[in-house]
């Protein structure tokens, strides 16, 4: 048992990796540790050739992973676009691992991030000392992905700034980034090729500029489809969070908590659930993410300031704020929504009263 | 028995996908392979004489063969052909090499039921539904039957019954289903990939056929008698025709074919069926009409696909020419497309393929790499290009010599029913909607409007609403007959092609406004599957549109159903389908008030003054409209809710929240004390004069006679007025005569008496002097000579 917090996911799963090369004899792609199909294998579960239960590590559509191996297997660059929330990291994360065994060449991509961090950057004592020269370089992840033909993510790709974004148009297109210091440049292996993740509902973000954006092969990751399989990330994220901030989970959580998600998938879905009524959708995105943090702000509430009882009354302020991100239309479509679907429905009077007292 | 099934190694069994161009293509080569004497094609019988025509150049597939029973168009089959069916490619290699070609199933005859209600009125509908339930099964595989035809998909009818299995639909696309494929046709042109013969082909099909049949229970009675039709005919062809005959029939008919059954037993199975005369004839289709979701039950998902893998079926870039539709479909819409794009997305998809073990890439790959590559990922935007990209747009053309269109013929029999002559001289004519024939001939001169043939005109339109008369001037021109040739795709009856093309109409309409109008249409010519269509999407888009104006505009005509719309539904015998449309129509009608009102402060701001106009009058509009549905209680709360927000909102256009001043104040929803603060203080100083103008305009432009009568407002405008200064009261002259214009001079009269505190009586300066009465006899003297021109002195 390690003693980190968190493993890389081809140490976790090493045991799964290992059984799925071993049966592995289909075609595969250069510097690759496993076939194309046997890494939707690792994705989506199965069965390894020797019969090792694979878990799945994606739960969603086929079709999806699919393209997004198809891509990585030509040179394309692979762009996971979605709402928070919609397993982009742990997909990326999962892939690389995979693919080449190493899921850390990774880099984070902020409004911070500058040049140096994305080509490679300076040791000023040996710059100082040699002059520019090979000693003195120091690489990055995507430096050392090319080198090696591995596989580079890229987190948050849109939050850095364009200019930034940018540097990856040679590296993409040309397979070689120059390194004008040195009159050289390193070329990438085979095998090389990088993952972006970028969140499609953001704002305050850098738009990818169309030279770039016609590099990436785009997957867009939804939310899920299912509400039973949502309702239970729910209630286990909830919890996990009310466990570690202390809070006392009453007994009645698994209820509000399908209230939540019912109004919240309604609401961005653009219907209700028995799909006779079509409703307006408000401009924030409503993920899985949003309801957890509404329902574990609603515990908070109830622990601190009513005795630990969880009524509509805590959750109503904190779905408010998740809803209304757009003071005028954001208010307008909730509105809409309680006077024509939450008003008649049973079970739903303490959120339509408590609702609109919040708005 | 020995010696037939011997024979039959000289009949070839071309099992096809109906409208496959695969097999479409391995058929004709097929074809040429087996040189037959006589083709014998899987279609009605009785309509064996008119197949030569579908190969006459003047037939530009689409097309459809339609028959029906000579009385009654209304129970019309059609059996389409697109130039991608495999029976359309047989009969033109039949002509081609000059060989016999038959029709080979049951008689187009014995698909008619009969119908004991009246051809004209529109059945009860759980019949309908029943019958067209039955028509859809019998008829599935081949023929697609009017009323699925007169059907969006939408409506229960159209939508073919969960009990018939799919493989009796498209047994292919089973098949490829069960080998992972969502598109037949990509799967099959995987199979020729790796069977290069025809010949083995059309075996392994009808092996596969075998298997699916083993474990089928029980054929049902139709398909049985469909079957045994078809093995007499061919045996019958046999005795004919010296030589190898070629069947082309629907693969999952070809293991019963094939099978040895006695003759007489096949005979007994096809004993009483109805004899009815059958009047068939061509029609020209439309490539949409083709596909499953649009009600036809033997349609293929795909239209626009299939015409794309026939056309490219001797290429070998396919996919290249597909992406590049794509691309040519985007860049239509303003998207950005490059042709590195296009080389991407299709090695995206050669690499899916890969993925998938399929030997090269079919619809799907191309679809999903599109996604990927072209699309940046959306989903939605594929959705958009789906309909052009997908089912195509392309009408067929029939020969001019085809027999005569049933919608003329109907048309005839309506006039007959309503005792109307087409007649090119103007004539009025006067309807009693109560009276049965009344509202038969009415329908009718509203149906045929809808067609786009203005035989007759409705005079006082929009003021007969209400009333149970309407005038019509009736005037017939030849064209007319050729727009009911056109709207011959939409259906064979007036009725189906009516409520077939405002279907479409609706399908088209995109501001609430225009759909609540077509809705009207709807209901006024009865045409309850298109009303009840319009009313789906109506509610559809009524949720999603945050559009106040167009919400607004919708509220009169929707008001006008609810309230007249069963005036002429309880005359007419049909009635529950339209009165639980209306009862659905009113909830929605309200939920229609409730949004436009919630909606209503925030469209009310900063409109200039043409929309400002437009809004005051759209409110008053939909005012009325709410009165005249007397709607409940909270619904008109909250209605007045909207209207008192933009009054409280200071951004509000101020005609606008004169206007809604005003309705509250009618509907005493405020009271007189407040309304007299309220334009107190919308006129007082510290206004801008045009807004208080505006203000004051939209209280009072409909209604200026209220001053005469309320003190307390005379005296709030009479004090703005007055405390005007000349240029302002000169610069808004001409809004203050707008806002009088609409008294009469009586009324003027009275307003300016009272506005002078003397009830009735005139001013102090105008009263006549004393001896007025005398003096003016003497003016009048002098004055009339010179008046009227008879000078006495002259």
């Amino acid at each position: 048992m390690s003693d980190l917090l968190r493993l890389p996911a081809e140490q976790t799963y090493a045991l799964e990796l290992e059984a799925l090369a071993r049966g592995d004899d289909a075609n595969k792609p250069e510097n690759w540790k496993l076939s194309p199909q046997s890494v939707l294998t690792y994705l989506l579960g199965g069965k390894a050739g020797d019969g090792t239960v694979i878990s799945p590590k994606y739960v969603g559509r086929r079709r999806l992973m699919e393209t997004a191996v198809a891509t990585l297997a030509t040179d394309r660059a692979l762009l996971l676009l979605g709402v928070p929330g919609t397993a982009k990291s742990w997909v990326s994360e999962h892939l690389a691992a995979a693919i080449t065994g190493d899921s850390t060449m990774l880099i984070q991509c902020t409004a911070g991030t500058d040049e140096n961090q994305i080509r490679y950057g300076w040791n000023y004592a040996q710059l100082l000392a040699k002059g520019p020269s090979e000693e003195a370089l120091v690489p990055t992840p995507l430096f050392r992905a090319m080198q090696d033909g591995k596989l580079c993510r890229l987190e948050e790709l849109t939050r850095m700034g364009s200019d930034v974004q940018d540097t990856l148009i040679t590296v993409l297109s040309e397979k070689m980034m120059p390194v004008a210091e040195l009159n050289s440049a390193i070329y990438a292996r085979r095998g090389f090729n990088v993952i972006a993740t970028a969140n499609n509902r953001d704002k305050g973000v850098n738009e990818l500029s169309s030279a770039l954006k016609r590099r990436f092969n785009v997957v867009v990751l939804p939310l899920p489809d299912d509400m039973d399989e949502e309702v239970a990330i729910v209630a286990r994220r909830v919890s996990e969070m009310a466990v570690s901030l202390s809070l006392p989970v009453p007994k009645n959580v698994q209820e509000e908590i399908s209230r939540v998600l019912t109004i919240f998938r309604e609401l961005r879905a653009g219907a209700t659930a028995d799909g006779k009524t079509t409703l307006k959708t408000p401009s924030g995105s409503l993920s899985t993410a949003e309801a957890i943090a509404t329902v574990v702000g609603g515990l908070s509430q109830a622990a601190w300031f009513n005795d630990g009882s969880l009524t509509a009354q805590e959750l109503a302020a904190n779905m408010v704020g998740a809803i209304i991100k757009d003071p005028v239309q954001d208010k307008a479509v909730l509105e809409e929504y309680l006077e024509t679907v939450l008003k008649k429905r049973s079970g739903y009077s303490a959120y339509y009263a408590a609702l609109n007292e919040a708005v | 028995m020995g010696k037939d099934a011997s024979a039959l190694d000289a009949v070839s069994f071309f099992g096809i996908r109906h409208h496959g161009p695969g097999s479409a293509a391995s058929l004709v080569r097929a074809l040429d392979e087996q040189k037959p004497v006589a083709v014998l094609i899987e279609g009605p019988a009785d309509a064996s004489a008119l197949l030569p025509m579908l190969a006459s150049p003047a037939m530009k597939p689409p097309v459809a063969l339609l028959c029906y029973p000579e009385d009654d168009p209304s129970q019309a089959s059609f059996w389409p052909f697109a130039e991608f069916s495999p029976e359309y490619q047989a009969t033109l290699w039949a002509m081609a090499n000059g060989v016999p070609v038959e029709f080979i199933d049951l008689p187009s005859t014995a698909r008619f039921v009969e119908k004991p209600a009246k051809p004209t009125d529109a059945s009860p509908p759980a019949e309908t539904v029943e019958t067209a339930a039955e028509m859809v099964e019998t008829a599935a595989e081949t023929a697609e039957t009017a009323e699925a035809a007169a059907q969006e998909p939408e409506a229960p009818a159209a939508a073919l019954p969960p009990a018939l299995p799919p493989e009796f639909r498209d047994p292919v696309g089973v098949l490829a289903e069960a080998a992972g494929y969502e598109d037949g046709e990509s799967w099959w042109a995987d199979l020729i990939e790796q069977n290069p013969a025809p010949g083995p082909i059309f075996s392994a099909i009808a092996d596969a056929m075998n298997a699916l049949r083993a474990d089928l229970a029980h054929l049902p009675e139709f398909e049985a008698k469909r079957e045994a039709h078809m093995r007499l005919a061919i045996a019958a062809a046999r005795k004919r025709h010296e030589g190898p005959l070629a069947v082309v029939c629907g693969a999952w008919h070809v293991p019963a074919l094939q099978g040895a059954v006695a003759q007489k037993d096949d005979r007994a199975l096809l004993k009483g069926l109805p004899r009815k005369k059958a009047a068939m004839t061509w029609a020209p289709w439309t490539m949409p009409r083709l596909a499953f979701a649009h009600g036809y039950g033997a349609g293929v998902d795909a239209p626009g696909w299939c015409a794309h893998v026939w056309h490219t079926r001797a290429r070998r870039d396919g996919a290249s020419r597909w992406l590049t539709r794509i691309a040519y479909i985007l860049r239509e819409k303003g998207h950005l497309v490059s042709t590195a794009a296009l080389i991407e997305a299709e090695r995206l998809a050669l690499a899916l393929a890969a993925i998938r073990s399929r030997p090269g890439a079919g619809f799907e790959e191309l679809r999903e790499a599109a996604v990927a590559c072209l699309f940046g990922g959306e989903a939605l935007l594929w959705k958009t290009i789906e309909d052009t990209l997908l089912l195509g747009n392309e009408v067929g053309e029939i020969p001019a010599d085809a027999p005569l269109a049933p919608l003329i013929e109907d048309l005839q029999r309506h006039q007959k029913a309503a005792r109307l002559k087409p007649e090119a001289l103007e004539r009025e004519l006067a309807i009693d909607l109560r009276s049965e024939s009344g509202l038969f001939r009415s329908t009718l001169l509203h149906r045929l409007l809808v067609l786009g043939v203005p035989w007759g005109r409705l005079l006082d339109k929009g003021g007969s609403r209400g009333t149970f008369r309407e005038r019509w001037m009736l005037a017939w021109e030849p064209e007319y007959a050729v727009q009911l040739v056109e709207k011959l795709v939409y259906g064979a009856t007036i009725e189906q092609a009516a409520s077939a093309y405002l279907a479409e109409q609706l399908g088209q309409a995109a501001a609430l406004d225009a759909l609540a109008e077509l809705i009207r249409t709807a209901i006024t010519a009865s045409l309850p599957v298109a009303a009840s269509r319009g009313l789906a999407l109506f509610e559809e888009r009524a949720a999603r549109s945050s559009n106040c104006p167009e919400m607004l505009a919708a509220i009169p005509p929707l008001a006008d159903i609810v309230r007249y719309g069963d005036a002429r539904v309880s005359a007419s015998t049909s009635s529950s389908a339209s009165t639980s449309g209306l009862g659905q129509l009113g909830v929605l009608l309200q939920r229609l008030i409730v949004e436009a009102a919630i909606n209503l402060p925030h469209a009310a701001r900063e409109l200039d003054a043409e929309a400002a106009g437009e809004m005051t009058e759209r409110i008053s509009a939909a005012h009325a409209g709410i009165r005249l549905i007397e709607a409940p209680q909270d619904i008109l709360e909250a209605w007045f809710r909207g209207l008192e927000a933009v009054l409280g909102d200071a951004r509000a256009t101020p005609r606008v929240a004169g206007r809604a001043a005003h309705i509250l104040y009618e509907a005493e929803a405020l009271a007189a004390d407040e309304a007299v603060t309220l334009l107190e203080r919308r006129l007082s100083p510290g206004t801008p004069v045009v807004d208080a103008a505006g203000f004051l305009e939209g209280f009072f432009s409909a209604s200026a006679m209220r001053l005469a009568h309320d003190e307390g407002l005379r005296r709030a405008v009479d004090g703005w007025l007055t405390g005007l200064d000349e240029d302002d009261f000169t610069a808004h002259l001409p809004l203050l005569r707008r806002v009088f214009s609409g008294l009469d001079s009586m009324e003027r009269k009275r307003l300016l008496a009272a506005a002078l505190g003397r009830g009735p009586s005139l001013p102090a300066h105008l009263v006549p002097a004393p001896d007025g009465g005398a003096g003016w006899q003497a003016h009048l003297n002098i004055l009339h000579p010179l008046l009227t021109g008879n000078n006495a002195d002259g």
